[in-house]
């Protein structure tokens, strides 16, 4: 990360990530950004709850494996929303397991997000629940003010709403393009191009 | 009310038989055709509901040249696949197992989430046991994390963790054993022989019946029957043997027209003969008309004990308990509901058969094999609107129209293809419906630049942003550079009528007036009254007439050359070649809510 | 990124600074936030998340045992009527309140064993019995008064769990707190 940027709204990192200065990041070393991603401000991601190892390096010495939160290029998380691992027990152990998110994925404001994976062009609307350990294939549309409940697999092309949240449709074949986040990530940051008409 | 985005339908041609005649000869339009564009497509009428898509569920058929949409298309089912465990169900195991997941998957009878396996007495947290490696044998249940909803609650262990749909169909809600068809005949075997022992009668309880063994029950005493009339050989044989040559019709026939003849009194005799079944053994099944436990259990548990309509429907098939099918009462009578299996399907155009969609079969994957959708063939419209004092505000929410007052809107045309394309508007000069809105298209006719290849925009970043900025001002449709000052303050960019607002590289931008009708209704009476008409609905304001829609009716013209697959080549070298194209369809633009005065 | 372990902007601490009875055993994160005037108590291995908030403006804050209150959960917020009772939010022992959850103040009571969903509400007055669960998004009135082992799902829908399971959900709370109190840096003297 630059640390001598124009005092703008966002840190542009070199690989074109833009992080508001005012996204709370906890545990940043265990967060992944795959370039080009954007947080908008009041986002939190929860970097600090990685796979607990069994208690023996305690030191707090990240190993190289210790990722939290990965996340892909082009994502886009808008304000407010949270991004945490969830927990589960395994064996017997309580363990946080990583929360791993593809390219493309926007993310609604104010949700709150605690899936296992989400793969690539996943558009999650605002004020969405997706509960723990759910899974979401590529080309998933999540409506407004869902509750995705826990452990829920959602098969690529869906389109999903309700609490608890359930398939409604189908994404068509002409909706595919929708899902790009390349324009959306052009219009912020400390120099935002308007979107194209 | 919430406002309304702006939205644009466009309605495939399936639904009018006459365009779509007119799309076998593009080039040379019929009366048809004209007739047809006198006519003003209403986007209120009741069918429109069944032609009108947004342009994303479109899809295109490059023989026909024409436009196909969901209603019309033919599907085909390319995998089968549960979207929980997402596994491949071959096409040969929905005859044999049916539509439904038969490995682990299941939903909650109560709310639909999914449910997991859980293990309850080695592995404590009830939330999170899904580890399918652990807890291979003891005590398994299905658990719901979402509304907390268990298999204890009716009365199901499992003692593996895997295979529960198979563990699941030889367990009764409570836990007693399910026996299938084969299963209940040897039981029923053995108790006759136990009871013959006993010298005692011990029929099974006749409510013990489910419908598959039922069926077979019926059908093979039926089946005995009618061999057994059937084996005299004579007049009234079994369906089967009624072959239309057969000396056996013969004597049928003969039999009804002689009229009771001699040699029939046999027959009929034998048909006296046949009887209805009489026991469970035979496929009958009395009725159960006592409801007294049901009322008691109401008394002791209520309303809360009780299911709803929707988990009613949701509700499985049920062979095991026939008479539970579709009249489950009790929270305490429903399944786990196993998941539906999900379908990838390749899509075909309905007049000259090619496919026009085909996904690739694996489940895994998202790619498609061919994907011959709408919007990479017409223009993409899109609407804002315009405010000329303060610029674009392209974000703002909209609010309502005001009733009379004119206000202007953008569309843009993005053209998908690699041609200039020749674009022609027409529009009813008022809306149709009881409120009508005036309409003005600024510039019903433009051409649009042909699309050019992302690089083209990528490498030439500069030229692209000139080309945003050939702006207002600069209205000249051949218009060359930008006028420099690209901010558009607003001096002198007054949309003018037969002239473009705004281009791009491939996109162009006109100005649509409108003057939004009234909705009072006092108001409709007294023009009603003036114009002598009668019978014109005074009504109260329906469902959704306060939204202002625009028919349009949109004309696309290009020129492809003669081999048709080098589309972007350098044009007029051999100009001969090519070909005249036209596409035309009707669209509706939904541009706001009329306020309410 | 740099070596930076968190970027947490800092936020204005509105308010004044609460008298707090803190247990020795509590996991409490930097960045909490605690304000206002009444006493707030938090008992014995109960875990708070960084950004969650409590607070006493309208009275009293009791946090049971082991609890978890997860970030951006809001314990105490000013109700309609912002009325000061003796006690504003009474968390009972082995209580989760999930991430952006609300309860407002005003002698709410949340019963032993009770998880609150991701974004619920909780309005004033409200007392919530022992070892429910309010699913995400559920909105519970003020005043409202829920029975033991109710499950409300579905936006407002409701039943009884009927799992039997306390005992080993309480385990696993512990076992999850056990975690957690490795992975958040505890500052109860910033509070104190």
């Amino acid at each position: 990360m630059s640390r001598r940027p124009p005092k703008g709204e966002y840190i542009e990192t070199d690989t074109g990530n833009k992080v508001a200065r005012k996204a709370t990041l906890v545990g940043t070393q265990n967060i992944m950004l795959g370039g080009k991603t954007v947080i908008q401000p009041e986002v939190m991601i929860r970097g600090d709850l990685a796979r607990s190892v069994p208690p023996t390096s305690s030191s707090g010495g990240a190993p190289a494996n210790n990722t939290a939160v990965a996340i892909g290029r082009y994502c886009f998380l808008s304000r407010g929303c949270v991004l945490r691992p969830a927990g589960r027990l395994y064996k017997g152990v309580f363990t946080y397991m990583p929360l791993r998110m593809n390219d493309h994925v926007f993310v609604g404001p104010g949700s709150v997000i605690q899936a296992a994976s989400i793969g690539s062009h996943v558009h999650i609307g605002a004020r969405v629940v997706v509960g723990e350990l759910a899974i979401i294939k590529d080309y998933v549309r999540i409506l407004d003010d869902s509750i995705v409940p826990p452990n829920m697999v959602i098969p690529s092309f869906s389109i999903v709403a309700g609490q608890p949240a359930r398939v409604i449709g189908e994404v068509p074949e002409g909706g595919h393009e929708a899902f790009e986040l390349r324009d959306l990530y052009k219009t912020v940051g400390n120099n935002p191009q308007p979107a194209p008409s | 009310m919430a406002p309304l985005t702006p939205y644009t339908y466009i309605q495939c041609p399936c639904s009018d038989v006459s365009p779509l005649s007119r799309s076998n000869d593009p080039n040379s339009p019929s009366t048809a055709g004209a007739d047809d564009e006198e006519r003003t497509f209403d986007p209120r009428a009741p069918r429109s509901n069944f032609s009108l898509y947004p342009l994303e569920y479109l899809l295109y058929c490059e023989d026909c040249h024409q436009i196909r949409c969901p209603r019309c298309v033919a599907e085909e089912i390319v995998t089968y696949y549960c979207p929980n465990c997402l596994f491949e169900v071959p096409s040969s195991n929905i005859k044999s197992e049916g539509n439904r997941c038969t490995r682990s998957c299941f939903q909650c009878p109560i709310c639909i989430g999914p449910l997991s396996v859980a293990s309850i007495d080695s592995q404590p947290d009830p939330n999170l046991l899904a580890a399918p490696d652990q807890a291979q044998s003891g005590t398994n249940i299905l658990i719901c994390s979402y509304c907390n909803w268990s298999s204890t609650e009716i009365g199901i262990t499992f003692s593996k963790s895997n295979g529960i749909h198979a563990q699941l169909a030889k367990i009764r809600n409570g836990g007693a054993p399910r026996l299938t068809a084969k299963e209940h005949k040897e039981k029923r075997k053995e108790e006759a022989a136990q009871s013959r022992l006993a010298g005692a009668s011990s029929p099974e309880s006749e409510q013990n019946l489910d419908v598959e063994t039922q069926f077979a029950n019926l059908k093979s005493f039926y089946q005995g029957q009618l061999a057994e009339s059937s084996s005299g050989g004579n007049g009234l044989s079994s369906l089967g043997d009624l072959g239309f040559a057969s000396p056996n019709s013969l004597s049928r026939i003969m039999s009804i027209y002689t009229g009771g003849s001699l040699h029939d009194k046999r027959s009929r005799s034998r048909v006296g003969t046949m009887r209805e079944a009489l026991d469970s053994d035979e496929g009958l099944q009395l009725a159960d008309l006592d409801e007294s436990a049901a009322i008691s259990k109401l008394q002791s548990e209520g309303y809360e004990a009780t299911i709803s309509t929707d988990q009613l429907t949701e509700q499985p098939p049920r062979l095991e308990d026939a008479h539970l099918h579709g009249r489950t009462r009790f929270t305490s009578e429903l399944r786990p509901i196993p998941y539906l299996l999900r379908t990838k399907r390749s899509k075909r155009c309905p007049v000259c058969r090619h496919i026009i969609s085909k996904p690739e079969a694996k489940v895994a994957t998202t790619r498609f094999r061919i994907r011959l959708v709408a919007g990479s063939y017409i223009p993409t419209i899109t609407i804002r609107p315009l405010n000329v004092p303060g610029g674009a505000s392209p974000t703002s929410p909209p609010d309502a129209l005001v009733p009379l007052q004119p206000a202007q809107f953008l569309l843009t045309f993005r053209n998908p293809i690699f041609e200039t394309v020749k674009v022609t508007l027409a529009t009813p000069s008022k809306t149709p419906g009881r409120f009508p809105s005036k309409v003005t298209v600024l510039c019903p006719q433009f051409e649009i630049d042909a699309n050019t290849d992302v690089w083209d925009e990528a490498l030439n970043k500069d030229d692209t942003d000139k080309d945003r900025r050939r702006r207002r001002g600069d209205e000249n449709n051949n218009g060359g550079n930008g006028n420099g000052n690209g901010n558009g303050n607003g001096n002198g960019n007054q949309p003018e009528a037969g002239k473009i607002w705004e281009r791009g590289r491939n996109w162009v931008s006109i100005v649509v007036e409108v003057v939004p009708a009234s909705l009072r209704l006092d108001l409709l009476a007294s023009t009603a009254n003036l114009a002598g008409g009668e019978g014109i609905d005074a009504g109260p304001l329906r469902e959704d007439e306060d939204i202002l829609e625009i028919p349009m009716f949109v004309r696309v013209e290009w020129e492809v050359e003669g081999g048709g697959d080098e589309v972007g080549s350098a044009p007029g070298k051999d100009k001969e070649a090519t070909e005249k194209r036209e596409l035309a369809y009707w669209s509706v633009i939904g541009l706001g809510r009329v306020g309410q005065s | 990124m740099s070596k930076r372990h968190s970027i947490v902007p800092p936020i204005s601490q509105a308010g004044p600074k609460p008298p707090v009875q803190l247990s020795s055993s509590l996991t409490i994160a930097d960045s909490a936030v605690l304000t206002g005037s009444h006493p707030i108590a938090i008992h014995g291995e109960t875990v708070i998340h960084p950004r969650a908030r409590i607070e006493s403006l309208c009275g009293r804050v009791t946090i049971g045992r082991r609890c978890i209150v997860h970030e951006r959960a809001t314990l105490g917020a000013v109700g309609v009527s912002g009325r000061v009772t003796e006690n504003a939010v009474t968390l009972g022992d082995y209580v989760t309140i999930e991430v952006g959850a609300a309860i407002q103040a005003g002698e709410t009571v949340i019963g032993d064993g009770t998880t609150v969903g991701v974004q619920a509400k909780v309005g004033a007055g409200a007392v919530v019995g022992k070892h429910c669960t309010l699913t995400p998004h559920t909105e519970i009135a003020a005043g409202e008064v829920i029975p033991d082992y109710t499950v409300i799902y579905s936006n407002g829908m409701r039943r009884t769990d009927r799992r039997g399971v306390t005992e080993l959900r309480n385990k696993a709370q512990a076992r999850q707190i056990e975690v957690l109190r490795r992975m958040i840096p505890s500052n109860p003297a910033k509070f104190a």
